[in-house]
């Protein structure tokens, strides 16, 4: 019984940076922004935690930083995407290459020698517990406020019929961006649990694919928060799993290619068809 | 993008450059100068910057090629590796003279490229699933597949690094200047963007796949099968991709090794962008991004500013520069 315990708390905590930055993605995307740079907002996030802690003791204040650190990354997105009528897709990429160069350069202009932090102040094991926790309320309360409220009527409505919401006087543009930035604040916090929960410092590669991965789930959850959470959970098991496969010689390349393998079967439909909002990623120019 | 908007472009990225050296407690004057230095300083650098111009040039071509027929192909990088990963399998492993081996080597990795650009051009084509999506999956992939390869089943014995065995020096390519890695991958490059410029302008194949891009609708109306272009297209994207990886292997490195590229599929969608996805065009971009990676490693042992501040800007130029109107832009059709 405790293997099993313990295999399901590991699945947890795998789990919980990709249900962050999941719900990232199906907020982002079910107001019709391609965010991409999911991974590029987990970064920002780790990294800014990292040094916030470092400059102030205090692990609070790290928290706060990698929430806006994201949420500043993914708003340039959703700014860019909205004023500049730029290209999502290149966009984000280079926000990803942008966040991965700015944080090494980071770490060695804060830190002072490449690679990696040294050890700050964490939120500990009573913080990522709370974090856990945490994901899996916003994933409750995000479901429930896509379908149940007015604002997520609205934020829907702008993922498949911008005009619509133009019509109805409101600034699609506007509520995009909000969305970019309510995205990027919950990448931002998938960042804070990586480096600040589960560990206590911030080192070079470090989100690993993360942003990629919860692309996957996004998909595989059909743009449901509760869909996309779910999908985390499962490939935060895969995760888990390939602790315990590993020993039995199963390669640990394989079980970490599984969630993107699975995200490439989506595509195909075989997992039946899933939908993306009919305006995810296309520009809105009134 | 107009000239004068470019050059303000240019200009803000040069000072945020600028301030990001000062924040790193560099002297900006001494960081440019270690750059330009260590880009451009004597043969030695400047052979080295045209070892990365080409090392850009292939996956630059390959963004630009599938960019024009309206896919985006974030997947260069993959590409590259799993080109790379065939190239130095064939090369380990086919011993013949070099006028028969290196042949070998090149469609080795344009074959594997292109393999790797299919998979993300089949999904498109037989299931309408998004290319963007596919890419980024199997960029992950191919590093994955590389690594296990190379570090388990087809580990070279007596080799300590997570590498293949070495080429037998006949396969390696000719060296233009003796005592330099410049070899003639640039001549390769070079004469592959001078053929691609001819494809796009004069063949019909090229009006195919720039109608496919740039109006799908009315091209589908005039009886250009979109799926088979978009089939084609991620194809032959991903083999100019790996035959990059091939040049990489067979002229640079000698094997296949999991660090064989430090991001050159990505970077070279800004080298695309900067070059207006014109073949030519693109030549001069590379060079211009090959400055700046070969010079960055001087910048950081002479001005201490760390060269990742260059990976920085180009981020920063990708996101500038994806304000310019793509034709084919669309929804990610997932």
């Amino acid at each position: 019984m405790g293997d099993i315990a313990g295999f399901l708390q590991l699945t947890l905590v795998k789990a919980a940076p990709l249900i962050f930055a999941a719900l990232a993605g199906v907020v982002c995307e079910r107001a019709g922004i391609l965010n991409i740079a999911l991974e590029g907002g987990l970064t920002a996030g780790a990294f800014a935690a990292v040094a916030a802690s470092y400059a102030t003791g205090s692990p609070i204040a790290g928290l706060v930083a990698g929430i806006l650190a994201g949420a500043l990354l993914c708003g340039l997105l959703g700014v860019a995407a909205t004023r500049f009528n730029v290209d999502q897709i290149v966009a984000g990429t280079g926000l990803n290459l942008l966040a991965a160069g700015g944080t090494a350069f980071g770490i060695v202009v804060v830190f002072g020698a490449p690679g990696a932090s040294p050890e700050v102040h964490a939120l500990g094991t009573q913080g990522e517990g709370v974090l856990i926790v945490a994901a899996l309320a916003l994933a409750l309360a995000l479901q429930l406020g896509l379908d149940g409220t007015a604002w997520g009527l609205r934020l829907r409505a702008c993922g498949e019929n911008p005009r619509a919401v133009l019509s109805a006087g409101l600034d699609p543009r506007r509520i995009r961006v909000y969305a970019t930035l309510l995205g990027g604040a919950l990448a931002g916090l998938g960042g804070v649990f990586l480096s600040l929960g589960e560990l206590d410092l911030y080192s070079d590669g470090m989100t690993a694919g993360r942003g990629f991965i919860a692309l996957a789930a996004v998909i595989f959850g059909r743009w449901t928060p509760l869909g996309a959470t779910g999908a985390a959970i499962g490939f935060g098991a895969l995760s888990a799993l390939q602790f315990v496969l590993q020993r039995a010689g199963v390669p640990s390349e394989l079980m970490q290619a599984l969630p993107y393998l699975a995200a490439l079967a989506a595509l195909t439909g075989i997992v039946g068809r899933a939908r993306a909002p009919k305006a995810d990623g296309v520009p809105f120019d009134p | 993008m107009s000239g004068r908007s470019g050059a303000i472009f240019a200009a803000v990225l040069l000072a945020i450059a600028a301030g990001a050296m000062a924040i790193a407690g560099a002297n900006p004057i001494a960081g440019f100068g270690a750059l330009l230095h260590g880009a451009l300083g004597g043969e030695r650098q400047l052979s080295e910057t045209l070892v990365q111009t080409t090392a850009l040039l292939f996956p630059s071509l390959a963004v630009a090629f599938a960019f024009r027929a309206g896919l985006f192909n974030i997947g260069a990088e993959g590409q590259l590796i799993v080109g790379g990963l065939f190239a130095g399998l064939a090369g380990a492993s086919f011993v013949a003279p070099g006028i028969v081996a290196i042949p070998v080597i090149l469609a080795a990795g344009a074959l594997g490229g292109g393999l790797w650009g299919a998979v993300a051009g089949t999904l498109r084509a037989r299931f309408g699933g998004s290319e963007v999506i596919a890419t980024l999956m199997l960029n992950i992939i191919a590093a994955l597949v590389a690594n296990y390869l190379v570090v388990g089943p087809l580990h070279a014995a007596g080799v300590a690094g997570p590498e293949t065995a070495p080429l037998p020096v006949s396969s390696w390519l000719p060296v233009l200047l003796p005592g330099t890695r410049l070899t003639i991958a640039l001549l390769l490059a070079l004469a592959l963007a001078a053929g691609l410029s001819f494809v796009f302008a004069r063949t019909v194949f090229g009006y195919e796949l720039r109608a496919a891009g740039d109006a799908p609708a009315a091209a589908e109306r005039a009886g250009i099968d979109l799926r088979r272009t978009a089939l084609v297209a991620m194809t032959l994207s991903g083999a100019i991709a790996g035959l990059g990886g091939a040049t990489l292997v067979a002229g640079v490195l000698h094997r296949f090794n999991v660090a064989l590229s430090p991001g050159y599929g990505f970077i070279a969608i800004a080298v695309a962008l900067v070059g207006g996805l014109d073949p030519l065009r693109i030549v001069l971009a590379a060079f211009a991004f090959g400055i700046l990676q070969s010079g960055s490693l001087t910048m950081q042992a002479l001005a201490h500013v760390p060269k990742d501040v260059v990976a920085f800007i180009e981020g920063l130029a990708i996101v500038g520069l994806s304000a310019r109107r793509f034709a084919g832009s669309r929804g990610d059709g997932h």
